[in-house]
């Protein structure tokens, strides 16, 4: 998810001690307190498959752009840097497959998208 | 309660404002969540005047360090003022400082409407099904009003641009463009995808002039029990355009909250009738298909402009975050599904 989860906790971290302090009005506390728990609630759901949607969605667009490229390093922010870059080849390859009205490769490319959503998708997700 | 340190900069504000006003006082101030494009808050003020005493609920609009949106709070004090008392029901709006040594950031200050709600999910949470089809016909009847007025009768062509009838989608096209190239923070094949196709095939020119909300949908207005509805608020992407601009974006598919109906309330050809008979235009469907990809890539926009917020250290308030996480995936299916991809 984009901002990315770690710098939102560091920033949530320092939501609640903001409000842990006497002063601050009430429905403004809880306002942000409960924001807080929602966004905490999302960054709970998506952790344990943030690493395994990166590497297959990276597997996935080096089949794609013929890529012979492999996922080394698996710390959340080195896949998901390399994930930016496939991504980036990607709306290149797409342009490329329009301006040749190449039917199949666009066919395949717009498939990949549709998969990256469904990868993405969360449980309060509205469409 | 705590007195919100707000208050007495606010009632020192108004006490300029209020001619004859003395012992004005600020009281109950609080924020109202929500808001990641202004500060909202509401507060009572209370004074002396021609000895007698006065009271009056307000609504204080604060521009935020970053916004989620980026606007001229002149022009959406401008087409407030611009419906007072006509057919399409607003706060009345009192004075606009864009002076920020009063209150550190420009502002307007604005009746309150009390007792009323705006909350789509509490109007789509079951209590309030008995008054959905008047929110309904009473939503797009305003909408329609607000299509059929004239923008230069309104005086507003004076403080916005005018594009030409064939130049309102290039223009609002390059305009949310730009902000993905000003604010991503990632890749976004699907929304350029959705750019590309929207430049390669464009809508016949506007059939009239006509203001523009730009967030005409459940949620920015203010309901009551019965469902009449006595205010439409957030005008800050208010502008000229197509009027039928206006009537797509509340068919994002994100705004149908997961009904699977437009704005949650009713079926889409249904609020396109209302909206016809209420402005008097005709919603051509192929034009109105583009309308309804391009606000699909303008609230992309939008929640890409409040991730980029956050990252580059404008605005790090949990309301930046929320519209990103919630939104950025939901909106890129939501592209997929207009385009007949998903």
């Amino acid at each position: 998810m984009t901002p990315e989860v770690p710098a939102v906790l560091a920033e949530l971290a320092a939501v609640v001690a903001r409000n842990a302090a006497p002063g601050v009005p009430e429905p403004e506390r809880a306002s942000e307190l409960g924001l807080t728990a929602m966004l905490l609630g999302l960054a709970a759901e998506v952790w344990d498959g943030a690493a395994a949607r990166l590497v297959e969605e990276n597997r996935a667009l080096r089949a794609l752009l013929s890529d012979t490229g492999a996922d080394e390093d698996l710390r959340l922010s080195k896949l998901k840097a390399g994930n930016d870059r496939l991504r980036a080849a990607l709306i290149e390859a797409q342009i490329a497959a329009e301006q040749a009205g190449d039917q199949a490769r666009q066919e395949a490319i717009w498939a990949e998208l549709r998969a990256s959503t469904e990868r993405r998708k969360i449980s309060v997700s509205l469409v | 309660m705590t007195d919100h340190p707000l208050a007495p900069r606010v009632a020192a504000y108004l006490a300029t404002k209020i001619p004859g006003a003395s012992d004005l006082t600020v009281e109950a101030m609080e924020r109202i969540s929500g808001g990641a494009s202004r500060e909202t808050y509401r507060f009572r003020a209370r004074w002396r005047e021609a000895g007698e005493s006065r009271e009056r609920r307000m609504i204080l609009r604060r521009d935020p360090p970053a916004s989620l949106i980026e606007t001229e709070r002149r022009v959406e004090f401008a087409a407030y003022r611009a419906f007072h008392g006509s057919a399409v029901p607003v706060p009345e709006m009192l004075w606009l400082e864009e002076d920020p040594a009063h209150l550190d950031h420009p502002f307007f200050i604005a009746e309150e409407l009390a007792g009323l709600q705006a909350s789509p999910q509490m109007l789509l949470a079951g209590g309030y099904d008995a008054a959905l089809p008047k929110v309904a016909e009473r939503k797009w009847t305003i909408l329609g009003e607000i299509a059929k007025a004239d923008p230069k009768a309104l005086g507003l062509t004076e403080v916005i641009p005018a594009p030409p009838l064939d130049g309102c989608w290039r223009r609002e096209l390059d305009y949310w463009e730009a902000v993905f190239d000003r604010d991503q923070a990632e890749p976004l094949p699907i929304a350029r995808a959705a750019i590309r196709w929207l430049r390669a095939h464009p809508p016949p020119p506007a059939q009239k002039l006509s203001v523009v909300h730009g967030d005409y949908r459940t949620g920015n207005f203010l309901y009551d029990e019965a469902g009449e509805i006595h205010g439409v608020l957030d005008w800050e992407m208010a502008h000229l355009g197509d009027p039928l601009e206006d009537l797509a974006w509340g068919f994002n598919p994100i705004w149908e909250f997961g009904r699977g109906l437009a704005g949650g309330l009713l079926p889409r050809e249904r609020a396109i009738a209302i909206w016809e008979q209420a402005s008097g235009l005709k919603a051509d469907p192929q034009a109105l298909h583009w309308w309804i990809l391009f606000n699909c890539v303008k609230g992309q926009a939008i929640w890409v402009g409040s991730a980029g917020a956050f990252i580059k250290g404008g605005n790090k308030a949990p309301i930046m975050i929320y519209p990103a996480w919630w939104l950025l995936n939901a909106q890129d299916r939501a592209i997929l599904k207009v385009m007949g991809k998903l």
